[in-house]
């Protein structure tokens, strides 16, 4: 009896994309690197880089929050500095700022406005961050540029362009700026492989573009996103240059489903169900390929990290354990 | 790996075209390949071409059933990923009851395990197996414990023991064909030996820590006549991708290299990242008690798997909670991507609505429907459902989209004829369609009232302003 592990031979690799800059370029001293991998499974070879997680935050108040969340970040709230400050005690890898005040319908923040909090949240912590807008179509590209020149040279990834904005705008505050950008599409490979595309011809280097195919919490279309990932690294492994991007998932809208954040005593204690359910989305889309984890909940984001980072370890035969008479 | 098509299998029919089996020969053809009719329904077949038909339809991943009444079927798979078919057995779920509980205790988990279920969008998800752990190493009280649990319940079972005194005893008194649980290198000879002299049916869990060895094992399995054989890669307890990459190995060699003696069902034991975690550092420890903190891992470890092939689990705790994201998973990955999700579109009376009763628009995506229905049904609504034919997608899907429109509404209350059942004209829209009124309105000519965003608040929505929405209607609408 004879046998081989089946290793496949991949005509491409994922691009690797870097995020903060090391002291001696200028930067804040911190480097995160995501992507990089030549093959799907560890066996075959271990990823050079281990996941990464980065922490939500918000530039103002969040009180919708279930509880069992909020609880980590009432006293920190009112202070995205703090609240920064907080997440990397929490051991994020980077951080997410979202401004969502700068929504018209919320507070109508300036553009300038969102920069200084972005200078102020840059001098507050050394993690690489994620800039996000208000989901306002109209006003996101200003918001983000401006938050862009604010953090000039600190290879933050702005989030994100997508088919529904200026994302001209966006690609030359990039190449401007030094930054990365974010594509964001709808559970569709084409539609992922389109934008990149768009994003491209717009100016912007492919190296430095993450996609984000959509993250469906479990139990609310999960399988559409479980199939969109898998294709675009499988087509990125088999050297299609316009999809071999990193990719990453907005673990966070697991908190969304019903079975998470609902009180019904049937189901146990809201707590266990939430941390879980961000920890099922997340590790299922780990297993897609996702390298980059947007994630809310500590407990969430501490099993991610530490489970996840096995993926850089050689494969090592496992041993017995004897259950039986545990 | 070769591709059959139905072409392949047609050629072997008898091609009588007599419907006996319900299709012609060509369709049935094409049925067999989608693995949606069973060989059998046709009387005429020659055994020669049966045993052909059935290795072109046989999936490189064998089928492996055990149980009695109730059964679990394991594995037959096709591919490695669900879009490019549909994987077809859901990953059973077993839990374990030890040996050493008093009679009482063993009945009341095995009760436990066969009642647990988890109602999600209409489906009952539920436990499959029910595993009899040896933990005494003593026969009689092995012996023993799978009398109860056979008793109290008609569950599919595992045996578990290190011990062949235990084995030879237990396969004496089984009633149905069990799985056992497990043969390694070291043993297989012995437990070969006695499944031969017992001459019972059953299923054979081979265990190890490397694929060639559980490949080795396999083939002496096909040898002696034993042809259901579950994989078992250890657990790794502290690295859950070591056991990952052994399953992906294993079924990689079988659907993609078409290896014989790896086109088994896999089988995984988080139960023992449970055990680990009770005695050693493990994430969540930061945040919750030891025992919660064990229970999280369990489930951790659980969905880590059925991700990537376990074809059947053994897991050790029954809260809902740690089963919630396991068994959603489960549902999530086994849906058939070739199927859409969606129910009929139509109108559906909840509870028992009169003229009065408010009426009520929503999509025919199923886990739309089902959610809806769920929570009405939880909180005693009352109502005129209109499900509305928006190629099976949920609100906001459809709002986007465009299929949750006015002239998709006018067509729904025109076939269904909900205007001679209320005395009114006016419908409740979900808030995220609230963009939709306006078209509605003017399609329909119907008062479009927007309601909550989640369907769980539409009780109380409409126990605290449906009468005034109506008493307001009728006052407009006097002449
Ligand atoms: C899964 C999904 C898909 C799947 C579709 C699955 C399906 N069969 O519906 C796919 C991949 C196909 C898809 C496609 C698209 N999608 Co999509 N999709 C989603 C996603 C992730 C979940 C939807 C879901 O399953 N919800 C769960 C169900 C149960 O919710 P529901 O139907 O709304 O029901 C609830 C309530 O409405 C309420 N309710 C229901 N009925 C009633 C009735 C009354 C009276 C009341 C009071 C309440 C009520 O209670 C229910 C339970 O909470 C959402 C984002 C999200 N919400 O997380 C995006 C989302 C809906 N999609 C979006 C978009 C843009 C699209 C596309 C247009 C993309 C494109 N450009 O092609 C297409 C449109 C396809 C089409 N219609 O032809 C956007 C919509 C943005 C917007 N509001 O304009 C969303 C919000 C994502 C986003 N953030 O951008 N999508
Ligand atoms: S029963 Fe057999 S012969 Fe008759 S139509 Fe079906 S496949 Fe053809």
């Amino acid at each position: 009896i004879d046998w081989e592990p089946p290793v496949e031979k991949y005509k491409g690799r994922i691009r690797e994309v870097s995020f903060g800059k090391p002291k001696s370029e200028g930067g804040r001293g911190v480097v995160v690197k995501i992507g990089g991998q030549r093959a799907l499974y560890r066996f075959e070879e271990p990823q050079p880089n281990p996941p990464v997680v980065t922490f939500d935050i918000f530039d103002m108040p969040m009180p919708s929050f279930p509880k069992p969340i909020r609880q980590y970040f009432e006293d920190v709230m009112e202070d995205p500095v703090e609240w920064a400050k907080k997440c990397v005690k929490f051991g994020a890898d980077m951080i997410t700022i979202h401004h969502i005040s700068t929504d018209p319908k919320i507070k109508d923040k300036s553009p300038k406005e969102a920069a200084k909090l972005m200078e102020d949240l840059l001098q507050a912590v050394k993690v690489p961050f994620v800039i996000g807008g208000s989901g306002n179509p109209d006003k996101d590209p200003l918001v983000l540029e401006e938050c862009a020149k604010a953090a000039e040279g600190d290879r933050c990834l702005l989030a994100s362009a997508n088919l529904e904005l200026d994302y001209k705008k966006i690609v030359n505050a990039a190449m401007k700026y030094d930054h990365n950008v974010l594509a964001w599409t709808i559970m569709d490979p084409n539609m992922a492989k389109d934008l990149n595309r768009k994003l491209i011809d717009a100016g912007l280097d492919p190296n430095r573009i993450v996609m984000d195919p959509t993250t469906c919490a479990l139990g609310y279309g999960i399988e559409f996103s479980i199939n969109a990932m898998v294709r675009l690294r499988l087509s990125g492994l088999k050297g299609d240059e316009l999809v071999n991007m990193p990719m990453s998932s907005g673990t966070t809208n697991a908190n969304g489903a019903r079975e998470a954040w609902m009180t019904n005593k049937e189901w146990g204690d809201k707590k266990y169900r939430l941390a879980l359910w961000e920890i099922t989305t997340g590790l299922t889309m780990l297993l897609c390929g996702v390298d980059l984890f947007m994630m809310l909940n500590p407990v969430a984001v501490k099993t991610l990290k530490k489970v996840g980072e096995k993926l850089t370890n050689k494969f090592k035969m496992p041993k017995k354990v004897d259950w039986i008479i545990a | 790996m070769k591709k059959v098509n139905a072409m392949d299998i047609y050629k072997l029919l008898p091609k009588r075209n007599c419907k006996k089996c319900g299709y012609t020969c060509m369709a049935f053809a094409t049925k067999l390949l989608e693995r949606e009719e069973s060989l059998d329904k046709c009387p005429f077949l020659t055994e020669e071409n049966r045993k052909k038909i059935l290795e072109l339809i046989s999936p490189p991943v064998r089928e492996v059933s055990f149980g009695g009444k109730k059964k679990v079927v394991l594995g037959g798979e096709e591919v490695m990923y669900r879009y490019q078919k549909t994987f077809f057995n859901p990953t059973a779920i077993g839990v374990d009851v030890e040996d050493t509980l008093t009679e009482e205790e063993i009945r009341e988990r095995a009760k436990k395990i066969e009642d647990f279920v988890f109602e999600r969008t209409g489906e009952k998800l539920k436990l499959d197996f029910i595993v009899i752990r040896n933990k005494s190493q003593d026969p009689e009280k092995f012996v023993k414990a799978i009398k109860i649990v056979e008793e109290a319940t008609e569950m599919p079972i595992c045996l578990a023991t290190n011990n062949l005194e235990s084995l030879k005893k237990a396969l004496d008194v089984v009633k149905q064909k069990p799985l056992i649980y497990s043969a390694t290198k070291e043993n297989l000879d012995e437990i070969l030996k006695i499944i031969k002299e017992k001459n019972k049916e059953v299923a054979l869990v081979l265990s190890s820590g490397d694929v060639k060895e559980l490949k080795y094992m396999a083939a002496k399995c096909l040898v002696n006549g034993l042809e259901d054989v579950v994989l078992e890669p250890y657990l790794d307890p502290e690295d859950v991708f070591n056991t990952v990459d052994m399953n992906v190995m294993i079924r990689r060699s079988a659907i993609e290299r078409g290896d014989k003696y790896l086109g088994f069902p896999i089988l995984n034991c988080p139960i023992v990242s449970y055990f680990y975690a009770l005695n050693n550092p493990v994430p969540p420890d930061e945040f919750f008690s030891k025992e919660d903190s064990a229970k999280i891992y369990e489930a951790t470890v659980s969905a880590t798997l059925l991700n990537r092939y376990a074809d059947a689990l053994i897991i050790h705790n029954l809260d809902i909670w740690e089963l919630m994201p396991i068994l959603t998973l489960r549902q999530a990955i086994y849906t058939d991507p070739r199927k859409p999700q969606e129910v009929e579109p139509g109108l559906y009376p909840i509870g028992n609505p009169d003229e009065n009763s408010p009426v009520i628009l929503t999509t025919n995506f199923s886990l739309t429907f089902y959610t809806v229905t769920g929570d009405f049904e939880k909180d005693n609504v009352t109502c005129w459902l209109l499900v509305m034919d928006t190629g099976g997608k949920a609100v906001d899907v459809s709002v986007a989209g465009g299929q949750y429109n006015g002239e998709n509404a006018k067509k729904l209350i025109e076939e269904t004829g909900i205007a001679e059942k209320v005395n009114h004209r006016i419908i409740i829209l979900p808030a995220l369609a609230a963009s939709t009124r306006g078209d509605i309105e003017e399609k329909t000519g119907w008062t479009c009232v927007v309601g909550t965003r989640d369907s769980s608040q539409v009780g109380e929505f409409l126990r605290k302003n449906w009468d005034r929405i109506l008493k307001e209607w009728r006052e407009k609408n006097k002449s």
